[in-house]
């Protein structure tokens, strides 16, 4: 009886002892997820923000597992409206040849979807497109427009996986896994956040079955007009040894970009000055 | 001075014999542990044969998976509901979890890229992005599917109770087991939907996992029936078990060497268990014979005193059996090995593997029957032999009194047999020309069974499970983007549709056609290939801006210089593709589109080349191997007329069979044609028997009485007697024989498997047929053509 009463009481004891560690690792979980949530957005801005606005021209290969290849060759130009919000980009397309003079516009929004808009001179129309999808392909390359454009950092639940070196690099590894299951096609990715100027340096994307199909990585940084620029990039996916990479040329920041470029009469005729 | 024996070696020395043997035997078991299986009938190709090598480059060209699994989900009241639209959608999210599938190429409602046009825009999106839920909702959403011809036949069936999941596998995955995995999947849901899980890899895996499993099933339990059927027979389980032992030593043989060689087990080689058991049968001869000797030298024995010692006498009648069966056995044997070792030469490897190794199991059945069957006829206890030998005097009058009238009707009614026979050929023949050469793997799953019906429903709903391709080829980059080339495709796609068996064609037109219409308000004016390169080519710039990489990669190449029409059969029968070849051939011959051709590919075309390949291969093998059993027969006889008479049955047989073939509409595929070299072997071992003992009994006759004369034309009576008695005598053992493999055999047409079933009655009625035409036809011929035959000798 005696006994009984004396365990019983140990066991309340370790009860709460146990509830208290539980306290504790959920608090320190938490505080670890904002830090993440972060430093994502933190290297959102230094990798996708930059400046005012910028024009850039952008090669683009995509090769396939046995080496042929596709070129895009394109001048993008940016126009930031918010900070890690609201953005406007213009594309006009110099390759493939028989695509020469399309143009591409997106009206990118924090907290609904895009709106696009292309122009095909072959039928001189302009028509909208309708973006339900972000995960689909970009131009037929690997990247999708979430890649290019950016996923909203609420969409995901972070938290740092680890902290290592990534060649000569201090890096967070941040591990995001998205809130809702249907919104990606990843179950989670891994990115590795260069501690010294935030833009990501690797990205591991992870599909449903926990199985790494993608890999994306920073192979040249450059410094522009003191902004920290990923100059070559190249996205690469797994399964079918395809592979895209992306070089930046030209890329300046802050050229004053009117609000009057993005709009369709420019889509149809662009200034000369802002795509070459 | 004496030339060894094997024969009185082992009559000598039996327990040596046995013993030896058995340390052999053990030598070649250990190999089998080391046992690798393949499956794959398309790895009877080698993997540099030339299609398999094109097929991989057009795989590579356009991204394509080798193999896809259908799920067919039906639901007969439509499934344009919101629940079944949601089992749809929740499905294709587990199937894309399953391991061994590819992921993001999975094709349904909920993964296909369809491109919509709103009231001021464009959307490529998913095709069910989000489940309709209002009757409103889902009524759009069909009648936007319907408007889509990408879709339907693909997708959803013309009458909307139908739809598909496309589930392509990674290399190297098992298309069983994944197409297990989809059914508990799809059971898991409830409701009236049904589901049907169909394709190449299914009927290809499934098979190869069935296989060996009837195999260890049907194999033994023929092997049980056998022996069984043996004791009946013979009533001494020594000496039966003898039998047995043959067959499973020179099993054993073979396959220890093949598998320790580091050949794989394939299909074909897979049989050469069951095959090897039935050659082994050929030794009831000995047995038979062994038993009239025995009898007949006891009672010698007894009567005169002259071999007061049992033991002589017992030795007596192994060595004199031998000495009267052992020519006809070795022959057989060699006719045997030979149908088989002729595969030898063919180039197709499995082909060759499987003809060389049941070569050498016949060689060392053969062996056996010379040294382990002659030894165990001396071990066995004396008293049992007697008690089952003289129970065989009971019996043996009215079996011989059967075979005796069989024989007679031979003897007595030659003209009438012969010309009774030639007609029963000439409607064979007939039926021979219609013969179709096919392998279709479906069929090899009985009718009512789950991969039947699940490609027998889909191919009712949908376009069709078997897939070929039709590549366009050029040499210029662009080439696919020129309108001409557009419209080219187009017009051979509608022409390719007009074939019975083609249930739905897809190709980079029809994107381009389906933008146009969209970009232009679904005007269904511009539901057409642009006039211009350039709208073309910003067509597809802009579709693939929002599209899956795969959609456009599965029908253009990287430089556009090639273009992929896929094409949905509604069958794999061989015709399908062959007519899809023609079609094509016809079409750019007439009208042909300067710097560009056309040229198949894809599984439907594989299994084409295969089936030419391989069944031809063994074809041809088989023609040859006729010929040269007739060369052995001519050596066995030392004598041509002998051997013409003597390959009579084995004409008949075969040419009876192969007719019978072909009015019941069964096609020659690959167990028909495995089964081929076997029948010609068996066939004619009958024959070799008979006509053996017949001459050698009619020689003992003529020297018995001193009267009678070979050179002088033939005795009638005395030919009558010898026909009459080969008939109840040898014949009985050839009876037995026939009577062992059909009963052994028919075990097998139950099994589930048509090979099987084709396998069981084949063999069964090859050997009653034989059987009787060796004991009713040689005596008519015998009697028919007595001038011609005994006029030299």
């Amino acid at each position: 009886m005696n006994k009984v009463s004396i365990n019983s009481f140990k066991f309340q004891v370790l009860c709460f002892v146990l509830l208290l560690a539980t306290c504790n690792l959920q608090l320190a979980t938490s505080a670890f997820a904002a830090d993440a949530a972060d430093i994502m957005k933190k290297s959102q801005l230094t990798f996708l923000y930059p400046g005012k606005d910028m024009k850039v021209r952008v090669y683009m290969k995509l090769i396939s597992k046995d080496g042929k290849e596709r070129v895009r060759e394109m001048t993008m130009l940016r126009k930031n409206y918010q900070e890690g919000g609201d953005q406007r980009y213009f594309i006009y397309f110099y390759q493939p040849a028989d695509v020469r003079d399309m143009t591409f516009m997106v009206y990118k929004y924090a907290a609904k979807d895009d709106d696009r808009w292309i122009f095909m001179p072959a039928l001189n129309m302009v028509r909208r497109i309708a973006a339900n999808d972000k995960r689909s392909s970009f131009v037929g390359s690997d990247f999708t427009y979430e890649d290019v454009s950016g996923r909203d950092i609420e969409d995901d639940n972070h938290s740092i996986a680890k902290e290592e070196k990534l060649g000569d690099k201090d890096a967070y590894v941040i591990k995001s896994a998205p809130k809702d299951e249907k919104g990606a096609d990843f179950s989670y990715k891994l990115s590795w956040i260069d501690k010294g100027n935030f833009l990501p340096l690797k990205e591991e994307y992870y599909d449903k079955r926990g199985e790494l199909y993608k890999t994306f990585t920073a192979d040249e940084v450059k410094n522009v007009q003191g902004f920290p620029v990923i100059t070559k990039r190249t996205m690469k996916d797994k399964k079918t040894e395809h592979k895209t990479e992306v070089t930046y040329q030209k890329t300046e920041f802050n050229i004053g970009l009117d609000d009057d470029v993005f709009t369709e009469r420019y889509l149809k005729k662009p200034l000369k000055k802002w795509i070459e | 001075m004496k030339k060894f024996s094997l024969t009185s070696f082992s009559v000598d020395h039996p327990w040596l014999i046995v013993a030896i043997i058995a340390i052999i035997t053990l030598g070649f078991a250990i190999q089998i542990p080391k046992i690798t299986i393949d499956t794959d009938p398309k790895n009877m190709l080698p993997a540099t044969s030339d299609v398999r090598v094109y097929n991989d480059s057009v795989e590579k060209d356009f991204a394509l998976h080798k193999d896809t699994i259908v799920l067919g989900i039906i639901n007969k009241n439509g499934i344009f509901n919101q629940t079944t639209l949601e089992k749809i959608a929740r499905i294709t999210d587990e199937a894309q979890k399953l391991k061994g599938v590819v992921t993001r190429d999975i094709t349904s409602f909920t993964t296909v890229d369809d491109v919509i046009s709103t009231s001021d825009s464009i959307t490529v999106k998913p095709l069910m992005s989000e489940v309709p839920k209002s009757q409103q909702e889902i009524d759009g959403f069909k009648k936007s599917i319907y408007e889509n011809p990408i879709i339907v036949d693909r997708l959803v069936s013309r009458d909307g109770t139908a739809t598909a999941i496309y589930i392509p596998l990674e290399p190297g995955a098992n298309g069983k087991e994944v197409a297990d995995r989809v059914r508990d999947i799809a059971s898991k849901e409830k409701g009236n939907e049904e589901y049907y899980v169909a394709g190449d890899p299914v009927a290809r895996d499934t098979f190869g996992a069935e296989m060996f499993k009837q195999m260890g099933f049907f194999s033994p339990i023929s092997g049980m029936v056998m022996f069984i059927t043996l004791y009946l027979l013979f009533g001494n389980l020594g000496l039966i078990s003898s039998v047995m032992a043959v067959a499973m030593i020179s099993i054993i043989w073979s396959m220890g060497l093949l598998i320790g060689l580091g050949y794989p087990v394939h299909i074909m080689s897979s049989m050469i268990p069951v095959f090897l058991m039935a050659i082994a049968t050929d030794s009831i001869h000995i047995f038979n014979e062994f038993y009239f000797r025995f009898r007949e030298l006891r009672s010698h024995a007894e009567r005169g005193n002259e071999r007061a010692e049992s033991g002589n006498a017992r030795r007596q009648a192994v060595l004199d059996t031998m000495k009267v069966v052992g020519q006809p056995v070795k022959y057989t044997a060699l006719a045997t090995a030979a149908g088989f070792g002729v595969l030898a030469i063919m180039h197709i490897i499995p082909v060759k593997v499987f003809g060389i190794f049941i070569a050498f199991g016949t060689i060392v059945i053969r062996l056996m029957s010379f040294s382990l069957i002659p030894a165990v006829m001396m071990l066995v206890s004396e008293k049992k032999i007697l008690t089952a030998a003289s129970g065989e005097d009971e019996a043996e009058n009215r079996t011989a009194n059967i075979l005796k009238n069989l024989g007679a009707v031979g003897t007595h009614k030659s003209a009438l047999v012969v010309v009774a026979g030639i007609l029963v050929l000439a409607i064979a023949v007939v039926g021979i020309s219609t013969i179709n050469v096919n392998n279709n793997m479906v069929n090899w799953f009985k009718k009512g069974s789950d991969v039947r019906e699940s490609d027998r429903i889909m191919n009712e709903k949908l376009g069709g499970t078997a897939l070929g391709y039709v590549v366009a080829v050029s040499g210029e980059d662009d080439f696919i983007k020129k309108p001409e080339t557009m419209k080219y495709i187009e017009t051979l796609q509608r022409d390719l549709e007009k074939l019975p068996n083609v249930g739905k064609t897809f190709s980079v037109v029809d994107y381009v056609k389906r933008i146009s219409k969209v970009f232009n308000n679904n005007d269904p004016a511009f539901d057409k290939v642009p006039d211009t390169k350039e709208a073309i080519a910003q067509y597809l710039f802009m579709f693939s801006m929002s599209a899956k990489q795969s959609d456009l990669d599965n029908v253009v190449d990287y430089p556009f210089r090639k273009a992929n029409i896929w094409v949905q059969l509604k069958t794999w029968d061989a015709k399908a593709i062959q007519d899809v070849i023609d079609k094509v051939k016809t079409y750019t011959s007439s009208n042909p589109l300067p710097g560009a051709e056309f040229k198949p590919a894809g599984t439907a075309y594989f299994n084409l080349v295969w089936n030419n390949e391989v069944l031809y291969d063994m074809l041809k093998g088989f023609i040859l191997a006729l010929i040269i059993v007739f060369v052995i027969l001519v050596f066995n006889f030392r004598s041509f007329k002998w051997a013409v008479v003597a390959y009579m049955p084995l004409l008949f047989t075969i040419t009876v069979i192969y007719g019978a073939v072909g009015f019941i509409g069964k096609d020659f595929d690959m167990p028909i044609s495995v089964l081929s070299c076997l029948s010609l072997g068996m066939a004619v071992d009958f024959a070799i028997h008979f006509i053996s003992r017949f001459r050698r009994r009619l020689e003992d006759s003529v020297v018995a009485d001193s009267s009678a004369s070979l050179n002088t034309p033939i005795n009638g009576q005395l030919l009558t007697d010898s026909l009459l008695w080969t008939a109840a005598r040898p014949g009985k053992g050839i009876m037995r024989n026939a009577i062992l493999f059909a009963t052994a055999f028919s075990a097998m047409v139950f099994a589930p498997l048509t090979p099987y079933v084709t396998v069981g009655l084949f063999i069964a009625s090859m050997m009653f047929l034989s059987a009787l035409m060796s004991i009713i036809y040689l005596p008519a011929l015998i009697i028919l053509f007595k001038g011609w035959l005994f006029k030299k000798q």
